[in-house]
């Protein structure tokens, strides 16, 4: 397959985000490697030939190594979906020996047997681990139609198999449906009533935009001039205190990774530790919304 | 010029006094039987209870040694927001309702004396060097979770900033932690909400010199239901007083990390 997105503007003259400290290691264990095909997917992930290779474990193990040394804070998961990679469960006991870990799925994948090794897991580490589950709508012929026949049902089975045993999914939605809901309820809150709903007594939400990115990429948008960062603290954005490794070296953000425009460096984290160019539409969104992708 | 750096042998340490007067008074009671050399707090003197002023008198009249917190900082330059570093949407709700309260009903005169706090204090502890700040070293508002602070950030912190022992607050919730390297971590807890064990009682922590360095928390109880029935009169949530009246936290808590969140009731 080749790759799905359109081709990023040079980054020659785009403002930057300084990199002030190091904060956060994402790690793209598995490129763009899913078992669902998502029709608002950042980074176009599916079952057929990613263009984004999955890591070798002993990529991600360097990874963690060196952002130990560097004083890491948090360590995140995603992809595609981390539950294919052959080695995530190592690879997550790793991670929780070094700092709070958080694993980005769709929930497909978490069966009881799955639950049990990671309820363990979280129960053995010094830190917290985190599972975060996506879900688009609290309907189930919405969600799916968004991300695949079946989706939704097994990502609900994943979050109660991992409240009963103790752990706290958060359950990470966009906003890809929210106008379809006329009920006036804000979609926090309508996600909120709806796993308490079903027992879930601690529920924790988190809502994210949508991206005119990957499957919904379009040519021509709008990207960020020093002008429209006049004022701004560009230290709120993410990729001045994260950095994402991923099949091809490290790059500046979640959203991005993959992309040249985004690459800070072909070899270790450090070498990644310079500003970052806002080159892409993306970056708007980010400015605009004030998002994060980390939990909170 | 080289900072003077003032040497004890024994002090008391808070943070996140929260408007609570009560446990405020009931804390330097306390630390003053045990014969503290110092008292010292790490910030957020506003916040959740009621009537902010009544802190000012005792804060100033004991002589306390303070840092900024973020609300501290906020309160003092006017800010319309807490900077708690919130960023649940029902964290903020609650975060928001609870800041414009203490805003309304601080002194320009208390604002003015918030405004004029250090940053960072340094002290030494006999031979023990000590670095005093709110959220982290590096940013005020950052939450030090002990779930969720890696003890290889903490080294880089002692590293950086050239010292033996680091005190936090922030959170709300005390920890401690040796390193590897003997430098100690500690979060000294708050006084002005309990911390979401059940119990209504609040924390302090009391630091003793000697060849290993003595941490130790103490739990101080107050009248919590007459602060309750002044948040009530107040017309301050009922989920704040719900929380002073049985030690469980019903506000600002989905930013916890899962391992606190799973111990508490909500």
């Amino acid at each position: 397959m080749s790759l799905p997105l359109v081709m990023p503007p040079s980054t020659g003259h785009a403002p930057v985000a300084p990199f002030l400290r190091f904060s956060t290691l994402w790690i793209q264990i598995t490129g763009t490697w899913c078992n669902l095909e998502c029709a608002h997917c950042i980074n176009a992930s599916g079952p057929k030939e990613p263009w984004l290779k999955p890591l070798r474990a002993e990529v991600a193990r360097a990874a963690i190594r060196e952002a130990e040394e560097l004083g890491v804070k948090e360590i995140y998961f995603t992809g595609g979906e981390p539950f294919l990679h052959g080695d995530i469960l190592a690879l997550l006991a790793l991670a929780l020996q070094t700092a709070p870990t958080t694993v980005l799925t769709n929930g497909t994948l978490i069966d009881a047997a799955m639950a049990d090794e990671l309820a363990a897991l979280a129960a053995s580490a010094p830190y917290s681990l985190e599972i975060r589950v996506s879900l688009d709508d609290t309907d189930r012929e919405k969600n799916d139609r968004i991300r695949g026949a079946g989706a939704f049902d097994k990502a609900i089975d994943a979050i109660g198999s991992l409240h009963e045993r103790g752990l706290l999914p958060i359950v990470t939605a966009t906003e890809i449906t929210s106008r379809e809901h006329s009920d006036g309820r804000g979609m926090y809150e309508r996600f909120r009533d709806f796993l308490k709903a079903r027992g879930i007594e601690k529920p924790r939400v988190k809502i994210m935009p949508v991206f005119a990115l990957g499957r919904l990429a379009r040519p021509g948008g709008a990207v960020l001039s020093e002008n429209d960062l006049e004022g701004f603290d560009r230290g709120t954005l993410q990729c001045s205190e994260a950095r994402v490794v991923g099949d091809g070296g490290v790059y500046a953000c979640p959203i991005l990774a993959g992309l040249p425009g985004a690459r800070l460096s072909e070899g270790g984290l450090e070498a990644s530790f310079r500003d970052a160019p806002l080159y892409h539409a993306s970056c708007v969104t980010c400015l605009q919304t004030g998002m994060t992708c980390k939990n909170g | 010029m080289q900072e003077r750096i003032a040497e004890y042998r024994r002090i008391a340490v808070f943070g996140g006094v929260y408007n609570n007067a009560l446990a405020l008074h009931a804390t330097l009671e306390d630390a003053r039987r045990r014969d503290v050399e110092a008292v010292f707090c790490l910030g957020d003197m506003g916040g959740f209870g009621p009537h902010p002023d009544r802190v000012f008198p005792l804060l100033k009249g004991s002589g306390v040694l303070a840092i900024q917190g973020n609300y501290d900082e906020s309160l003092a330059h006017g800010k319309t927001d807490c900077g708690c570093g919130y960023t649940d949407p029902r964290d903020n709700h609650f975060a928001r309702i609870s800041y414009e309260y203490t805003f309304a009903n601080t002194s320009t005169e208390n604002k003015q004396w918030l405004g004029v706090l250090p940053a960072h204090r340094r002290i030494r502890l006999g031979a023990h060097r000590v670095l005093m700040c709110h959220g982290s070293p590096r940013v005020i508002n950052e939450f030090l979770w002990e779930s969720a602070t890696p003890t290889g950030l903490l080294r880089r912190f002692v590293r950086e900033a050239e010292t033996d022992v680091l005190l936090c607050t922030h959170t709300g919730i005390k920890w401690h932690r040796v390193l590897p390297t003997g430098e100690h971590a500690v979060n000294v807890g708050v006084i002005g909400r309990p911390e979401n064990d059940g119990s209504t009682n609040v924390w302090y922590t009391l630091l003793t010199a000697g060849p290993e360095l003595a941490v130790e928390f103490v739990p101080v109880h107050y009248d919590f239901e007459t602060l309750a029935r002044q948040m009530d009169q107040e017309g301050l949530p009922p989920e704040f007083s719900e929380t002073v009246r049985t030690g469980w936290w019903t506000t600002c808590l989905e930013n916890l990390p899962s391992k606190e969140r799973s111990r508490g009731k909500f």
